[in-house]
């Protein structure tokens, strides 16, 4: 028998490090807070409930579904962390209801996320 | 001499593509290679070259392109990264053993999980029993030199077997370096145009890739060997050539850096080469005699030249870049092909491994220096405590 | 080793990838034009093909050879460069300044309102606006240089052109006359050179 053998060594990622165990996520049952996408964007879509007939067709259009429709309050109600101001619901809207207003006019809606995406 | 430039990997292999006069492309995109086919995409519209340029509907398709385009005698010329590279599996054995000499030109990507686009070599190390000829380059320059080299060993009658060139994705494929492009004329006096063996014909009909018997097969694979026992002298002449014509100064093999009177050495392959050399130059400032074996060629693997480059050094650190799960040291894969190539010296180098720039991270100076004390204390205990380590890990 | 400068630069992916990266490009070859060794590139890791993300582009500089080729992240930015204003309220941008540094945002908004958007603004010494869209109004684009290939559109046709003439005079790192020889628009780095509002803070 040779001298001892070599190890296979030991491995220990770092705490903060750690990856979930096969890359598997929470799944988003409503929003997927481990990707928000609000600092995408430069200008946010603004709605006039009066002009609004809620027809739903930002809903089908958005591709992000950030337009719900609040049954109880009978509104359309926006999704700020997940619009990334590509304005289609405003071009598909046929009451002419939605307006594209730049995002640095609102005080709210401050994501300053750590990472770009 | 021309002037150098600052290109990036991914043009600095599409100008070699152009150099070679490549006259079948087939693209497909992924990140980070894609940018060669644009590049090259670009020229064919601007007619700056003739070629044909095929959009496959994936990898597989892209490989069975140029087989054909190969077999009917074109130099063709593909490429791809990542998963990409895998999902072409099924053709790398058959375009080596239909002895097609295409030229597959690969920014590494890691493959999926993770599945970002970061550089791990693992990709294309997948293929490397399939019977390719295989090399990393470590600059822009050198994935532009390597292009024309590989041409010429792998349409070498003596060999006749396609090349995967490889480059680090990002490190090398997307930082702009300076490089500088071959005369016409030089390209011309190392390059001859390729001729194929028995190419499909009208004239003289073949049949290309047909079934084989079981009592064929034996003999197939020792043939397809044998070529391999050729191979090195192809390269070592071609080189010689390069060099010549071209003004560089190439190991064929293997880049030996501070190598002659080093105690401990890095063993690495591709862009973090680059990094190693500058922390062998601050180790030896500290005193410690370091230096760094580069290899070049993976498949054909310089067994005796790394003996005979490494043997007097007392403690080898082999820097993987690629994963090897299970596999007899727990770690990459080149250590293993390291310490056999080692093993019938009469005094061996301790031989351990380093698992770094996995997923595309940055190996940094300060990690080099922590190798540099694993192998000074491997040396002082005359022993290694572990096959492998994982840097930050 | 020679002290290295960082300068990062945040633009949109897509439609202004192109200009955030003639900034770099521009700014490395003034600098070198100068004798200052520079290197310039995107950030690997941002996704530059989806349209409005947020991408990073960074520039190194140093009297010396910089010796480390593959850190490409900017840890510690001097000089930020925003070429989208409203990136201020979805990124930490000053992320890593030490105290002192400089701000350059591409916006007609007032220093005193983009300075509202940004809470650790005691970081910066210097910030600095000039209204690069309103003096060209050009936004190049071009995915070649993006996935690392060469663009072939010329550098500097677009923004680019006047927020490096701001750059110039805000931060005295690179000179006018090196842009005028590199960039398309002269008369656009010229207007960002005199048009840009510095205020110097605390």
């Amino acid at each position: 028998m040779a001298k001892e053998l070599p190890g296979y060594g030991t491995i220990d990622v770092p705490k903060d490090r750690v990856v979930p165990f096969g890359a598997v996520t929470p799944a988003p049952v409503c929003q997927q807070d481990l990707f928000q996408t609000s600092n995408w964007r430069i200008v946010r879509p603004v709605k006039d409930d009066e002009k609004c007939t809620r027809c739903l067709i930002c809903y089908l259009s958005c591709p992000d579904a950030c337009w719900v429709y609040k049954e109880e309050e009978d509104v359309m109600e926006w999704v700020n962390n997940f619009c990334k101001g590509c304005q289609i619901c405003i071009q598909e809207c046929p009451s002419g209801a939605l307006t594209a207003v730049p995002e640095l006019d609102f005080p709210d809606g401050v994501a300053r996320l750590d990472k770009p995406f | 001499m021309a002037k150098a430039k600052m290109l990036t990997g991914c043009r600095a292999a599409a100008e070699g593509a152009k150099a070679a006069e490549v006259e079948v492309i087939c693209s497909y995109p992924i990140r980070p290679y894609t940018a060669i086919m644009m590049e090259l995409a670009k020229m064919v519209a601007n007619g700056e070259l003739n070629a044909e340029f095929v959009h496959g509907e994936g990898e597989h398709a892209q490989l069975s392109v140029v087989l054909g385009a190969c077999a009917a005698g074109a130099r063709a010329y593909t490429g791809s990264s990542g998963v990409g590279v895998t999902y072409a599996m099924e053709l790398y054995s058959p375009m080596a053993g239909g002895r097609y000499p295409v030229q597959m030109t690969i920014a590494d990507r890691t493959l999926d999980p993770p599945g970002d686009f970061g550089s791990e070599h693992t990709d294309a190390m997948c293929t490397r029993d399939n019977g390719w000829l295989l090399g990393w380059a470590c600059s822009p320059q050198e994935v532009y030199d390597n292009t024309l080299i590989a041409y010429r060993v792998g349409e070498d009658h003596r060999v006749m077997l396609p090349q995967m060139v490889c480059q680090d994705g990002y490190f090398i494929s997307h930082i702009p370096d300076k490089v500088t492009l071959g005369e016409m004329s030089q390209v011309k006096e190392f390059l001859p145009p390729y001729r194929p063996i028995g190419p499909l014909s009208l004239t003289h009909p073949v049949s290309h890739g047909p079934q084989i018997r079981p009592d064929q097969g034996a003999p197939m694979d020792a043939m397809r060997a044998q070529t391999f026992l050729a191979v090195p002298k192809v390269i070592e002449e071609a080189t010689a050539d390069f060099n010549r014509i071209f003004g560089r100064n190439y190991d064929p093999f293997v880049e030996q850096y501070k190598l002659a009177d080093a105690e401990i050495a890095f063993f690495i392959m591709g862009a973090h080469s680059n990094t190693c050399r500058t922390a062998v130059d601050r180790l030896r400032k500290q005193g410690v005699k370091a230096g760094m074996a580069r290899l070049r060629w993976v498949r054909p693997w310089p067994t005796h030249q790394l003996a005979t480059a490494l043997g007097h050094v007392k403690a080898i650190g082999v820097v993987e870049t690629s994963t090897s799960y299970g596999g007899a040291m727990r770690g990459g894969n080149l250590i293993h092909e390291l310490r056999a190539s080692l093993y019938d010296l009469d005094e061996r180098p301790l031989v351990t491994s380093f698992m770094g720039g996995l997923g595309g991270e940055t190996i940094w100076p300060a990690d080099f220096d922590n190798m540099a004390k694993v192998l000074t204390q491997a040396v002082k205990e005359k022993k290694v405590r572990n096959y492998v380590q994982w840097l930050g890990m | 080793m020679a002290k290295v400068h960082e300068i990062t630069v945040w633009a949109r992916g897509v439609i202004m990838d192109k200009e955030g990266r003639d900034v770099i490009n521009i700014f490395a070859q003034a600098a070198q034009m100068e004798g200052k060794f520079a290197q310039a590139f995107d950030n690997y890791e941002d996704l530059p093909d989806r349209v409005l993300v947020t991408v990073r582009k960074y520039v190194r500089l140093s009297d010396e050879e910089i010796e480390h080729k593959y850190v490409y992240t900017n840890d510690k930015p001097e000089v930020v460069v925003i070429t989208e204003a409203t990136i201020v309220k979805g990124i930490d941008i000053l992320r890593g300044m030490e105290k002192g540094g400089t701000l350059i945002i591409n916006t007609n908004r007032s220093i005193d309102d983009m300075l509202k958007l940004i809470p650790n603004a005691n970081l910066l010494g210097t910030v600095a606006t000039v209204d690069a869209d309103a003096i060209t109004g050009v936004r190049t684009v071009d995915f070649s240089g993006s996935e690392g290939g060469v663009d072939t559109s010329g550098i500097g046709k677009g923004i680019a052109s006047p927020m490096t003439g701001a750059i110039a005079k805000v931060t005295g790192m690179i000179k006018k006359e090196n842009l005028a020889k590199i960039v398309s628009d002269v008369s656009g780095m010229e207007r960002g050179y005199n048009e840009v509002k510095i205020k110097k803070l605390g």
